[in-house]
């Protein structure tokens, strides 16, 4: 890729007057309509993603908002009952010395969502205005958030382990908390929007840039 | 092919706004219409916040202590913050919104926590889930509140728990045990709350809560005592300890019972009065069943040890109350100085007054105020000369100073005192012990030693050691006269005087002699029927004779120890003149002459005499022989006599009281028989006396 950007000059499918099918990527001229292989309608590009990406973003953003305002984890004790949200239990955890631990439930659970919505922005508003970052460089940053989306859920995962496997009656009992609904939903809504996003179009804001030069 | 149509520029049609719009964007247009929705009816939802205040936080933590009204959860804690002027600890509540209206000036909130008390282990679950607040109201809509102040324990009365509402005051001076049981027939019916003292002091008092449906037991004829530790006592089944229960052995607890049935049922607020035990609470329903005491309270300036509480308050000699309790005072601000002065509370019976009309507290204090406007004042006097105890008196002070009782709200009325009169019963006691030492014993005892002295002297007399011989001689002689041969012939003469009065008998038979006989063994056995009955009036000759005792008791010690000295003195003198040591050869000398006389017996016919009485006589027992078949019916009632007699005596042992005062009876008609023994001595020391005639 580094040295077709070195050409300077990149042709892309549509240049061609050919249109590959998104799903089984099957190659086929423009009029047609449908993927004859696997039956999936053509487009050229998708003309409403920006939209889905938007309306996806900002769900998921105001799924996020509650689940750092409510308690993450509901631990009940013998004595008393803790109620952690995200952030108050890592600042609790470097309290106590685990720092490390710590520093990896901040990164999962607060800079990892955080900049994937920064970068989905960033991406959605790059298509329709020039940037400063190079095509290849959004593209790649496109691909991580897609393959880092999942990986958010391992927090979800964590609280759903524990809670099924410490219910020790009235001795320990730990149970999700309401931060922990809005936090799947937010991540499944940021990997929809992630989803949502034609990367097509990164390589189409170039062209434009281009033919008004 | 010109067919073609020319390219015409195709503008794509522009699409409506909407149709450009994508249907997802509905998505967070939902989202945003639900998180406004749940907003709006979190927000809506939400009932007030009332201001609790309470001593100390005590574990209540905002976010997690809940309100709970009969253990539901009604609310939460949402901050805690300080009272103003760090006083306190206000608790913010945000109250659920369908409780929210019950939450009036009526409701009252504290904290349950864990307790471990001797009566059990309360708010245990508070252990586990953290303390909440206990909320209490009625189930009336009322004025809304939101600043209370939260109590430092659960209140006694509440609602959930009903019950008949009491208030225990204690006896002046006596003791009460606060939040403690009330036990029934062992079983908890109620609970007192925490006690208060009263103003004055004397007496402190309590709320008391008797639970539904146990308010059915209380009358006015209910009586309470304390149960709180335990009595032991000592009898002739062992030794015992009493105790009501361990709870109560250790926290205390209150008990009741009704002595006396027919009692009216009582209504809330109604005071009773708590006993130190069940012996006094029951002997209250007899003793003061007549009506309420008056209490009274005076002021003495001097602070005399010698009264006590119990002591007698008396009015010309009457006693019309009691002491009820005793304090020192020291007031400067009403006495003008800051000596101790003696504040006693008195308790006058009312019904001991006299009153006409009713008989009540109030119209007593109206009589004392009556008197006490005519010179009427409270006075201590001496009770007892002996031990020196101070009994209060009520005297009319003539040109006394004018007081009045005061009365003053919530506060025992005063009474105003006067000069005390005590007597110096120390001086007298010690008066009495110097007469007493004073007595001369030491001379009484040297005398009486004189006289033993003396008549040792006399026994060791030489004479008197031959006057057994001379005795022997006489005995001598005696048989001589009874070996001689008239004598022999006695029970020949005896004999046929037997059969002579067995004659008479037979005469005395036809005239129904017998009979005679029998009726006056009747007579005996009727007499014996009424010693029966006169022993009833024993116990009053006995009192008789102990009053005759006192009276010898009382007599002057002193001169009869002096007369007794004189006595003994002149005792010993006449064992010291010659005439009685002479005594024994006087003796001597009678026997001599008794000698003589027998001789002359001897020589003259007197013993053929006898013999002719012995032959009538022998004659008289065979007439007796005759009459004796009679004889068996005439045992028989005897027997009876004695029975009835035995029987009569029983009865004495039986009445330990009269057998003691019999003991009593017999031990001085021992005296007395003693006395006649001295004088059967005197005869026997001097029996020329008797023989001589003179």
């Amino acid at each position: 890729m580094e040295r077709v950007e070195q050409d300077g000059e990149i042709i892309n499918a549509r240049d061609l007057g050919v249109v590959a099918c998104t799903r089984c990527l099957q190659v086929w001229p423009q009029e047609v309509q449908t993927c004859a292989r696997c039956g999936r309608r053509l487009v050229q590009r998708d003309v409403k993603s920006l939209q889905r990406v938007w309306a996806w973003w900002i769900v998921g953003l105001m799924c996020y908002i509650p689940a750092n305002l409510y308690p993450m984890l509901r631990t009940r004790t013998l004595f008393y009952v803790q109620e952690d949200t995200i952030v108050g239990g890592a600042i609790e955890l470097i309290h106590y010395g685990n720092v490390g631990i710590a520093l990896i439930i901040l990164l999962a659970s607060v800079a990892i969502p955080m900049g994937k919505f920064m970068a989905i922005a960033f991406l959605a508003f790059s298509v329709t205005r020039p940037s400063a970052i190079s095509q290849n460089q959004r593209q790649m940053l496109y691909e991580v958030v897609e393959y880092i989306g999942r990986w958010s859920m391992s927090d979800i995962f964590v609280v759903a382990i524990l809670s099924s496997l410490v219910q020790l009656k009235i001795l320990v009992a730990i149970n999700p908390g309401l931060a922990s609904l809005f936090f799947a939903l937010s991540v499944i809504f940021t990997m929809l929007s992630a989803q949502a996003f034609d990367s097509r179009m990164i390589w189409d804001a170039q062209q434009q840039g281009k033919g008004q030069k | 092919m010109n067919d073609a149509p020319a390219p015409v520029p195709i503008d794509p049609a522009r699409e409506s706004y909407l149709g450009r719009a994508s249907i997802v964007w509905l998505i967070p247009l939902i989202a945003l219409i639900i998180a406004l929705a749940v907003a709006w009816q979190s927000y809506n939802d939400r009932g007030p916040l009332i201001f609790v205040e309470f001593e100390n936080g005590a574990g209540i933590a905002a976010g997690q202590t809940e309100l709970r009204f009969r253990d539901v959860s009604v609310g939460l804690v949402e901050n805690v913050t300080f009272a103003e002027g760090l006083d306190g600890v206000i608790a913010q509540i945000r109250l659920e919104k369908d409780i929210a209206e019950f939450v009036d000036a009526g409701a009252s909130f504290w904290v349950v926590q864990p307790e471990l008390s001797v009566q059990g282990v309360s708010g245990l679950d508070t252990v586990l889930s953290g303390i909440f607040i206990e909320g209490s109201w009625d189930s009336q809509v009322g004025p809304i509140r939101t600043r209370f102040k939260g109590l430092e324990s659960a209140p006694l009365f509440r609602p959930g728990k009903d019950g008949l509402q009491l208030a225990l005051r204690t006896t002046p001076g006596g003791s009460l045990t606060d939040n403690a049981p009330i036990l029934f027939r062992g079983i908890e019916v109620g609970r007192v709350g925490p006690a208060r003292i009263s103003r004055e002091g004397s007496f402190a008092i309590a709320e008391a809560i008797i639970y539904e449906p146990h308010g059915r037991l209380i009358t006015r004829a209910t009586r309470f005592w304390d149960t709180s530790g335990f009595s032991v006592s000592l009898g002739p089944a062992g030794a015992e300890v009493d105790f009501s229960s361990i709870a109560s052995l250790v926290g205390g607890g209150l008990t009741f019972d009704t002595f006396v049935s027919g009692g009216r049922r009582v209504t809330d607020g109604t005071v009773f009065e708590v006993y130190p035990d069940q012996i006094s609470a029951r002997n209250s329903v007899f003793n003061a069943s007549e009506t309420e005491l008056l209490e009274l309270r005076v002021i003495f300036d001097e602070n005399i040890s010698g009264l006590a509480i119990g002591a007698p308050v008396e009015w010309s000699g009457l006693r019309i109350g009691s002491v009820e309790s005793l304090s020192g005072i020291v007031d400067e601000e009403a006495f003008g100085d800051n000596r101790v002065r003696l504040d006693v509370v008195i308790g006058i019976q009312p019904a001991r007054l006299g009153l006409q009309e009713e008989v009540n507290p109030e119209s007593a204090l109206e009589f004392m105020r009556v008197r006490v406007s005519e010179g009427l004042r409270a006075r201590l006097a001496t009770g007892s000369l002996l031990t020196g105890g101070l009994k209060v008196e009520l005297v009319e002070v003539e040109d006394a100073e004018p007081a009045t009782i005061l009365v003053s709200p919530d506060e025992i009325a005063t009474l105003p005192a006067t000069d005390s009169e005590i007597s110096d019963a120390t001086a007298t006691v010690e008066g009495v012990f110097t007469r007493i030492n004073s007595l001369p014993i030491e001379e009484l005892l040297n005398s009486a030693i004189g006289f033993m002295q003396s008549a040792e002297a006399f026994v060791s007399s030489e004479e008197l050691r031959e006057t057994p011989q001379e005795v022997r001689a006489l005995l001598g002689d005696v048989r001589g006269i009874v070996t001689s041969e008239d004598v022999q012939n006695i029970p020949a003469s005896l004999n046929a005087a037997l059969s002579r009065i067995e004659a008479s008998l037979a005469q005395i038979d036809e005239g129904q002699a017998v009979e005679r006989v029998v009726a006056a063994i009747d007579a005996a056995t009727e007499a014996a029927g009424s010693v029966n009955a006169s022993v009833a009036g024993v116990p009053e000759l006995i009192d008789n004779l102990s009053s005759v005792a006192a009276k010898a008791e009382a007599m002057p010690l002193e001169e009869l120890t002096e007369q007794l000295t004189e006595l003994l003195g002149s005792a010993d003198a006449i064992l010291g003149t010659p005439a009685a040591q002479d005594l024994p050869a006087s003796l001597g000398a009678a026997l001599d002459e008794l000698n003589a006389t027998l001789a002359e017996l001897r020589e003259g016919g007197a013993v053929r005499n006898v013999n002719a009485t012995l032959s009538s006589a022998r004659e008289a027992a065979d007439a007796v022989a005759l009459s004796s078949k009679d004889l068996p019916a005439l045992v028989e009632r005897i027997t009876d006599v004695f029975d009835q007699a035995s029987r009569t005596i029983e009865g004495y042992n039986r009445g330990d009281v009269l057998s003691r005062d019999a003991q009593a009876a017999l031990r001085d008609i021992s005296e007395a028989a003693d006395a006649i023994t001295s004088l059967v001595r005197l005869l026997e020391r001097n029996p020329s006396a008797l023989i001589r005639g003179r």
